[in-house]
């Protein structure tokens, strides 16, 4: 077992220790079901074809305060508990602590996930349902989890409060996600240009059900540059105290 | 081994380190002395490698801390000033965790949770979140994550503070057993711990190193304090005839303390050291020449307090020192 799954191991054991994550956790089951179950009566209603895009279009939406709320705690709450200090003066590097981190927090999303795939599975069983959007907006969903995740968890690495990490975290992505109507306000150019720095509209590409190259290269940076951030706050902090 | 070479950290503008260099020998328990502020938990920080320093190198064994900070860290286990503990966590859960992540698998694992159990006595909360324990009980959880890799080197950063006095008996006890095997640096700025479990002490004051030795020689730099003299005699006449033999002008000062039981008189004498010896005997010839009684002459040496209060006060508030050392009476 290397060190980053020691440390995923723990992160994710730890979510069911804290109520923050059942809440969070029920709530986006919930939330997303009663979308999802309304949309299906409707579309049935409709005798349209089966889809999931109810769903998925509020994917960034949810994300947008559940990420956050998974993220704020992951370095804050070692600070403010003082195993900060434990971890990182035990024999192992930092990049693998925080790796450990980032994917103890997206296995957890990832779970959450898996909770919802039997929607898919009751639209499979009473209607025609196309399985490429679906998997796609899956696959997406963990895509864009993990660009979140990693922001949120550089900002957590920030501070020692939670809630501060919770809502600078929420303020940032919301900038992020409103990025291209804020282009699109300034200039066409612009727009196209802010919508290819958006998690969400790669997120809209792949779960179109088409894989481009481009968006997967677009997540690998995007968390790629988080993820060395947060390298480069621990650093900061261990050459400035 | 440990070598501390000339250890210089800024915080920002605040200098909390001013060169600071030691070196601990193998085996030794080597107590880190100093007031609130000193820079003890800053130089621990430094030694594990959680800091880096502005400048001045740590070598553990010959291996620079900033250069290859796993391979020292191996080497060390740590309790930092707050203790590092996830509350929601139970016991054995955190330390297989710790376990773990300090690369013990297997046998070796459980082998490693049963002997700092065992030592540190957490058998009976052992299945309890951390929580729920007492505030003795996660001082001893933090010892135990500290040495389950069984180090070479244990660094413990104010083990005792914030204890009651049991607790922090308990907390010694252990310290000291396990000093007995390998090498410990213990900060603290309770004096009676470092001469109950340290075989040298360094104190430490703004940055700086003040003083460093066994307890023995940093007490013996001090001159050691007033004489008290228990004489059985009559009260007015034991104390007018020691007034007479020592007339101010001889620069004795006699006090009188005290008269429990009636008939059993208490005096102070304060002497310089060079006096004494005649100072003694004039009151031993006195006693002896009335018939009195001579039930006590006791001097006790000067106290790792005193030596500590001497060194790590303000230059603005020494003269507090002088004063408060004339009314213990060894002031002339
Ligand atoms: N992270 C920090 N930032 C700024 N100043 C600090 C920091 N940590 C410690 N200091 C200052 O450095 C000095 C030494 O602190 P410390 O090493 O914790 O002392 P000690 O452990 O001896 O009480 C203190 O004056 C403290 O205020
Ligand atoms: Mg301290």
């Amino acid at each position: 077992m290397s060190k980053t799954t020691v440390i995923l191991k723990r992160e994710f054991r730890s979510y069911f220790l804290s109520p923050i994550a059942y809440v969070v956790g029920g709530l986006f089951l919930a939330i997303g079901g009663w979308f999802y179950f309304s949309r299906v009566f409707f579309d049935f209603g409709a005798g349209a074809e089966a889809r999931m895009d109810g769903f998925f279009n509020l994917l960034p939406l949810f994300f947008l305060v559940l990420v956050p709320a998974l993220s704020m705690r992951l370095w804050a709450e070692e600070k403010k508990l003082g195993t900060f200090e434990l971890l990182l003066t035990f024999p192992v590097r930092s990049r693998d602590l925080i790796l450990g981190k980032f994917l103890g927090g997206l296995l957890f999303v990832v779970v959450l996930l898996a909770f919802t795939l039997p929607y898919p599975m009751t639209l499979a069983a009473y209607g025609k349902l196309d399985w490429g959007p679906v998997i796609g907006g899956y696959l997406g969903g963990i895509l864009l989890a993990a660009s979140y995740l990693s922001l949120g968890l550089f900002i957590s690495s920030l501070t020692r409060d939670q809630i501060i990490a919770l809502l600078l975290s929420v303020a940032s992505l919301l900038i992020l996600v409103l990025l291209p109507q804020f282009g699109a306000a300034m200039s066409p150019s612009l727009a196209e240009a802010f919508k290819l720095l958006s998690p969400v509209e790669h997120f809209r590409s792949i779960a179109r059900g088409v894989l481009d190259l481009r968006d997967l290269i677009f997540y690998f940076v995007f968390c790629g540059l988080f993820l060395y951030l947060n390298a480069l706050v621990l650093e900061f902090k261990k050459r400035n105290g | 081994m440990i070598q501390v070479e000339n250890l210089v950290k800024h915080y920002g503008s605040f200098v909390a380190l001013k060169g600071i260099s030691f070196e601990v020998p193998s085996g030794q328990v080597l107590g880190f002395l100093g007031p609130n502020g000193a820079g003890k938990s800053t130089t621990m920080k430094i030694l594990t490698g959680y800091l880096y320093p502005s400048s001045g190198h740590v070598k553990v064994d010959g291996i620079d801390v900033q250069e290859d900070p796993l391979s020292v860290r191996k080497k060390v286990g740590y309790l930092p000033e707050t203790n590092p503990l996830y509350m929601d966590m139970r016991v054995d859960d955190y330390l297989r965790f710790v376990g773990s992540i300090r690369g013990l698998r297997g046998k070796a694992l459980s082998q490693g949770i049963q002997r700092v159990v065992e030592v540190c006595g957490l058998a009976r909360v052992y299945r309890k979140e951390i929580r729920e324990l007492s505030k003795g009980y996660r001082q001893r959880v933090g010892l135990a994550q500290a040495m389950i890799h069984d180090p070479e080197i244990l660094v413990l950063d104010e083990p005792t503070s914030g204890l009651d006095p049991n607790q922090i008996v308990e907390i010694r006890e252990l310290i000291r057993n396990l000093g007995t095997d390998r090498t410990v640096l213990l900060s603290t700025h309770y004096l009676q711990e470092v001469e109950a479990t340290c075989d040298r002490i360094l104190i430490i004051a703004q940055g700086k190193i003040v003083a460093d030795g066994t307890a023995r020689s940093l007490t013996s730099t001090l001159p050691p304090g007033p004489l008290t003299v228990e004489i059985k005699g009559p009260k007015d006449k034991v104390e007018t005839q020691l007034k007479e033999l020592f007339p101010p002008e001889t620069g004795v000062q006699v006090q009188f303390l005290g008269e429990d039981p009636p008939g059993e008189v208490c005096f102070r004498v304060g002497t310089s050291p060079e006096s004494d010896e005649h100072v003694r005997e004039a009151i031993f010839d006195l006693v002896s020449r009335n018939g009195w009684k001579l039930l006590e002459m006791h001097r006790p040496p000067a106290t790792l307090e005193q030596v500590f209060r001497k060194l790590t006060l303000d230059p603005i508030e020494e003269p507090l020192v002088a004063k408060e050392l004339s009314m213990g009476g060894s002031h002339v």
